[in-house]
């Protein structure tokens, strides 16, 4: 990785279109990104489109010029190596990077057609439809059940509070329902379907990873946003995620970010390429992306040559 | 020096050995020291008289000389090798210092003293001797550095009392201007306690085999001991509270139906089946028994309006200046003056309710002037506590909540409020605290006098009474002037000799007012520790 860094100098910007030849900086050969490596045509519709994305934080530039379209009801996996931006790039899909203060996004992002980053925009409403799983668990210091039903709760979708209970009108039953779908979907329901009122922080990690996917699913999203769900995860319950995500995405867009080649081989339709500095190097079908990629720091990267 | 006769670490502690058993024995000698030290000090044990058929005194002594003994021979034994022990080569800096700060005392004190040479030629003796002691207590082998100079400590002071140079009747006047001195009843309790901390440090390294095991046992029973002293202080003041009080309060108690005064409930009479005049009464000419019963209401009443104001209004402020407002100069500014109004002196706000409250409230003192200035009071505290306690709620429950598509309101009530009650109410508790105990704010907004009559008894909830015309509701009550226990505790105090004839025996009263006082505070302060426990346990596993 700081291999890299020394040999992509700041001053050389994304996206040129110059000899794709390689350029001689420091003495080393050095190979530019080209437009047509992230042009990726797909049939149908685009369900999130991202054009020129550049985000500061302070002055530091996290990503630069990303233009990426991402097809409605499919997979797509973003991988790179650390610290090269694919957090803060899915931060920008819904717009969570607007809650750090030292964040600066320019650029333009459109859900269906509609751009997200313009004055007006509803960030509840945005967030509704466009759901995220963290990198670190982050589940409420509330009970499993009420960490499941919150979001719906809030949304006025589940009414099961004092006045709801005395009018005889309270959702209780359909909330368990939702509980238990969510939690099996999550594959989570068997090891925690008889401590339902326990503290959710009493979870193990990986436990708490699966009861923060089953959190997002129950609000029901179109995109579904996550963040290395499986980093602490077992390969069975790995497994159990993968085999949602794959059901998942028959319905909803999954925008995933990986840091396991297989695992992105194994469950995405398309996988972004992000490399160190920020910029997305190549986009495309997965089969293409892994087996036969236009550059050759990713072929280096998915290799394991560097990163 | 270094290393030598240095054994392999021990990773698992044989069985207990006698050395361990006497080492364990030394410690509990310091820890009984400690004990009769405390207890002379605050005149539970009295000096002069004796213990066990021996006088106080050399009995003190007796035990600090053995104790001084067995410090002294368990370093020795364990450098010639007759005790298994891992230390390091030398003591260090801080048993250093410590050794040598009490001898800079005792060389000073005996040079200028007893020898009578004088303060310059003291002062230069004390720092040698002290120099002495950091020497001998860093340069040898810790077994050796930490135990002798501490050792010779304890059995010289040990020494003085049982030869008798300082005896019970030892006094040292100073010969300053103003009257001071001095006393065996200071001196002896002080040095023996200190004495006892020295040599249950010394001796707990000893049993720890000195080493690092050593230094955590000598730093355990230091830090225990000093949690016990703050225990048994905050024990003995109660104590001391309760025994002076108890005449006072049962005066006159009576059980029995039918015995207690009579009190209606939701329109229903009731009989208490027991009478504490002193509760239950308040001042009259007629009365058998005096009592404090309306600075007792007026005390709850005062905390209770002060807590209804400042707690809404401070949580709110802390909610916009944590979760609204852009961190910046202005929550800078904010942040300097509530810390500033927590340091303004109650008596500035009892002005300014003087000054301010009175004149638009009735023109009176009142308890409603009293309650807004305990308010005001409370504020900052209220501000401070639940900002921070805000602050410490993780952002990663904001962030989760937000990418569910929470509003920030919904976010705030539903996951940032209730992670933070727990530190809001130790704020509240803290200055219920404070305001409770409040003297001069009551002085000036709402005072009442030496002696309350029962008739200023402010019956609050009895008090609102409905209109049809605008504002509705009125609570004359509110704008009576009533009393509060502290600051009755304090006219009490200041009335002077006069006062007994009106209350039977003054001393008693006083002292049962301020039993009652306590206990007011502790179970405003139980209540406060019962909500925290409350709503912590919905935040923790369970
Ligand atoms: N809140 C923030 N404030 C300042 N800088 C940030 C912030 N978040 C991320 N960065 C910086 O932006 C760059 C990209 O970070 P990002 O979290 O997007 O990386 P990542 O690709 O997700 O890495 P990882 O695989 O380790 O999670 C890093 O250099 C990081 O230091
Ligand atoms: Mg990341």
């Amino acid at each position: 990785m700081s291999e890299n860094t020394t040999t992509t100098p700041q001053t050389q910007t994304a996206q040129t279109d110059a000899d794709p030849s390689p350029t001689t900086t420091t003495g080393e050969t050095v190979e530019q990104t080209r437009d047509e490596w992230t042009d990726y045509e797909f049939r149908g519709e685009a369900k999130m489109a991202v054009e020129d994305l550049d985000v500061h934080y302070g002055d530091d530039h996290a990503l630069k010029g990303v233009s990426m379209e991402i097809p409605e009801e499919s997979v797509t996996a973003l991988i790179g190596p650390s610290g090269c931006g694919k957090s803060t790039y899915l931060r920008c899909l819904n717009r969570m990077n607007d809650r750090v203060s030292s964040a600066r996004i320019d650029g333009s992002v459109k859900l269906d057609g509609r751009e997200i980053y313009q004055d007006g925009v509803n960030l509840v409403e945005l967030r509704k439809r466009v759901g995220m799983v963290f990198q670190s668990p982050n589940p409420f210091p509330k009970t499993i059940r009420e960490n499941i039903a919150y979001g719906p709760k809030k949304h006025g979708d589940l009414d099961t509070g004092l006045l709801a209970r005395l009018l005889n009108r309270s959702d209780a039953d359909e909330r368990d329902d939702l509980v238990e779908r969510c939690l099996r979907d999550a594959a989570l329901w068997d090891e925690v379907s008889d401590r339902l009122d326990d503290n959710a922080l009493g979870l193990s990690g990986g436990q708490q990873q699966r009861l923060c996917i089953a959190r997002c699913l129950s609000v029901d999203p179109e995109v579904i946003l996550m963040d290395e769900p499986a980093s602490a995860l077992d390969p069975i319950a790995t497994a159990k995620i993968e085999d949602l995500i794959d059901d998942l995405s028959e319905e909803y867009t999954v925008v995933i970010v990986t840091h396991n080649m297989q695992q992105a081989a194994r469950i995405s339709d398309q996988t972004a390429v992000f490399l160190t500095g920020g910029e997305l190097v190549e986009y495309g079908d997965t089969d293409q992306v892994f087996e036969n990629p236009h550059s050759e720091r990713v072929e280096d990267y998915i290799t394991g040559k560097f990163g | 020096m270094a290393g030598a006769g240095r054994t392999d670490t021990r990773l698992v502690e044989s069985e207990t050995t006698e050395t361990d058993a006497v080492a364990g024995v030394a410690v509990g000698l310091s820890a009984v020291l400690f004990a009769l030290a405390v207890a002379a000090l605050f005149e539970r044990v009295s000096l002069t008289g004796s213990l066990f058929g021996v006088p106080t005194v050399t009995l003190l002594g007796g035990l600090l000389t053995a104790l001084g003994v067995a410090v002294i021979a368990f370093g020795v034994g364990s450098r010639f090798g007759y005790v298994e022990t891992n230390p390091d080569p030398s003591a260090g800096l801080i048993a250093g210092f410590g050794a040598a700060v009490p001898w800079v005392l005792i060389g000073g004190s005996v040079a200028s003293q007893t020898l009578g040479l004088g303060v310059g030629v003291g002062a230069v003796a004390g720092v040698a001797t002290g120099a002495v002691a950091f020497a001998a207590s860093v340069l040898p082998r810790e077994d050796l550095g930490s135990t002798v100079p501490l050792g010779a400590l304890l059995g010289v002071t040990g020494l003085v009392f049982l030869t008798g140079v300082i005896g019970p009747t030892w006094v040292w006047e100073l010969g300053w201007a103003q009257q001071a001195a001095v006393t065996a009843e200071f001196l002896i309790p002080v040095s023996t306690l200190f004495s006892a901390l020295y040599g249950g440090w010394a001796s707990a390294k000893a049993y720890g085999g000195f080493g690092a095991r050593g230094r955590h046992m000598g730093a355990y029973v230091l830090v225990y001991v000093n949690a016990l002293s703050i225990v048994a202080f905050l024990f003995i003041l109660v104590a001391f509270v309760v025994v002076q009080g108890i005449p006072g309060l049962l005066n006159g108690t009576e059980f029995g139906f039918g015995t207690g005064p009579t009190t209606s409930v939701f329109g229903v009479s009731v009989a208490l089946p027991v009478s504490v005049p002193f509760l239950m009464n308040g001042v009259a000419l007629f009365n058998d028994f005096q009592g404090v019963l309306p600075a007792i209401v007026g005390t709850v009443w005062l905390v209770v309006g002060a807590v209804v104001l400042a707690v809404p209004l401070g949580v709110g402020a802390a909610l916009f200046l944590t979760e609204y407002a852009d961190r910046g100069r202005f929550t800078q500014v904010v942040e300097v003056a509530t810390n500033g109004l927590w340091s303004t002196p109650s008596i500035v706000f009892g002005l300014f309710g003087f000054a301010f409250l009175i004149p638009r409230f009735g023109n009176g003192k009142s308890l409603l002037s009293g309650m807004i200035t305990l308010g005001f009071m409370l504020l900052p505290l209220v501000v401070i506590t639940s900002r921070e306690a805000m602050l410490s709620v993780p952002d990663e429950y904001r962030d989760a909540s937000a990418a569910l598509g929470v509003s920030k309101w919904q976010t705030i009530r539903s996951v940032v409020l209730p992670a933070a009650l727990p530190g809001v109410v130790t704020g509240v508790i803290l200055g219920v605290g404070r305001i409770a105990g409040e003297t001069a704010p009551i002085l000036l907004t709402m005072a009442g006098g030496t002696f309350v009559p029962g008739s200023q008894t402010a019956d609050v909830i009895g008090g609102f009474q409905f209109t049809s015309a605008p504002p509705f509701v009125a609570n004359p009550e509110l704008l009576q002037a009533t009393s509060a226990l502290p600051y009755q505790l304090y006219a009490l105090i200041t009335a002077g000799v006069g006062a007994s004839s009106n209350v039977g025996n003054a001393d008693e009263f006083r002292w049962a007012t301020a039993l009652v006082l306590l206990v007011v505070v502790l179970s405003f302060y139980a209540i406060g520790i019962a909500t925290r426990y409350y709503f912590r346990r919905r935040l923790k596993h369970t």
